[in-house]
């Protein structure tokens, strides 16, 4: 193969070879006196115009490749981009299946990870009535419990809306000195368990042992990967409890 | 921020071919191209551009701003491993030379490219952009469009030779 380091030229500054050359060649950027002297030598260099066929077909094959795919978007953002009162219902992407999907998958395994600690048969999952009312109601604080039911106890932590438009809470249960952490997510009116792990939980009656680092990590990876802005304050989240959400 | 004006509106509709082509160049897949134009588009409207701005310059620069947000978050080695399954099955299953195969080296050695040299080649090769044009579009300089572009063909001349040396 020919040493291009032979054809090294300095144009402006810059160290361009033969392939530089080339290039700027194909797109019409070499001033006329440098294209003179390539043009003179493809006449002469087999090699050289062998590179040239081969880097205009690429380009050719390129060109195809795109226009292809970039006719065929398949959504309509311009009726999206057009509409004057944009509402933004933000259609499903791929890429928010995946993160669904990735979701339905860490609390499964947090899940496991928490049942297999032997420490409780308690299922923090259990999203059920008692625990929906306390989230579509509560509003969040700082310290202190809202009592549940008869096993547990409540306190909604923050407010968040999440990139796909849904509301979302970062809330605490506490059941028998063990605590747990989650985010459940208000999803058209339904309130869906996203992630939960374990904080702290009692050992040998009255020795507390903290939970891995692994799972209060899930769940603040969760609300960071999740959230579209900053927490709500106090009183934009009154208001829209009182709103219904 | 202001949100868009009827008149950028229109401009953005135009620049969508070109905004999606982008879209592919860096993500070299066409259901990532397809999300990533979706998010830009709503991250536009969302959050708008000042009045002044220009549209084609200010939704490219969004479009990069998502995607890296994107590949942040995302497992790249996964990604990765799946590309390099995808460039094995072009390579061994080619008897000849027709362009669907061709099309498919080509498709397999863009995806190899870094996004950047794959940004400026679709935007010289493709779109036909002159270096100054790409290179206040991207937002870099006139040299770099230059270098990229001579790069990302040197690379894709030097690859594709080197899986027909593999094949013969």
């Amino acid at each position: 193969m020919k040493d291009d380091s032979k054809n090294v030229v300095d144009m402006d500054g810059i160290r361009v070879d033969d392939d530089h050359l080339l290039s700027m060649y194909i797109d019409g950027e070499l001033d006329a006196e440098r294209t003179i002297s390539l043009a003179g030598r493809l006449k002469h260099e087999p090699a050289l115009r062998a590179r040239l066929f081969a880097m205009e077909n690429n380009d050719r094959l390129i060109g195809k490749l795109y226009c292809n795919q970039s006719n065929e978007s398949g959504r309509d953002l311009a009726s999206l981009i057009q509409t004057d009162n944009v509402a933004i219902f933000k259609p499903m992407t791929r890429w928010r299946e995946l993160a669904a999907g990735a979701i339905a998958a860490s609390v499964l395994a947090v899940v496991a990870l928490s049942l297999t600690t032997g420490q409780s048969t308690f299922n923090p999952m259990t999203m059920d009535r008692s625990l929906a009312q306390a989230l579509e109601r509560s509003p969040s604080r700082a310290s202190g419990w809202e009592h549940l039911d008869s096993k547990r106890e409540f306190r909604s932590v923050l407010t968040f809306p999440a990139a796909d438009g849904r509301w979302c809470r970062e809330f605490m249960l506490a059941h028998n000195e063990s605590h747990w952490r989650g985010v459940a997510c208000r999803d058209e009116g339904t309130w869906v368990n996203q992630v939960v792990g374990s904080e702290v939980f009692l050992e040998r009656e009255t020795q507390y042992r903290p939970a891995g680092a692994g799972d209060i990590e899930k769940v603040a990876r969760f609300i960071d990967e999740t959230a579209s802005d900053v927490a709500l304050g106090p009183q934009q989240e009154a208001t829209l409890i009182a709103s219904g959400w | 921020m202001s949100s868009l004006t009827a008149q950028q509106r229109q401009s953005l509709i135009d620049e969508l071919p070109r905004l999606k082509r982008f879209c592919l160049s860096l993500t070299s897949d066409p259901s990532d191209a397809d999300d990533l134009l979706q998010v830009t588009v709503e991250r536009l409207l969302e959050k708008g551009m000042p009045a002044d701005a220009h549209v084609a310059k200010w939704s490219h620069r969004v479009c990069r701003n998502v995607w890296i947000d994107e590949i942040r978050s995302r497992d790249v080695r996964n990604r990765y491993a799946q590309s390099e399954g995808a460039v094995e099955g072009a390579g061994t299953t080619a008897e000849n030379a027709d362009e669907s195969v061709q099309l498919d080296r080509v498709s397999a050695a863009m995806e190899r490219l870094s996004p950047e040299q794959r940004a400026a080649l679709v935007k010289i090769a493709v779109e036909g952009c002159s270096y100054a044009e790409a290179a206040a579009i991207l937002e870099v300089p006139i040299g770099t469009i230059m270098s990229r572009v001579a790069r990302a063909r040197k690379a894709l001349i030097e690859d594709l030779e080197w899986k027909a040396e593999r094949e013969a």
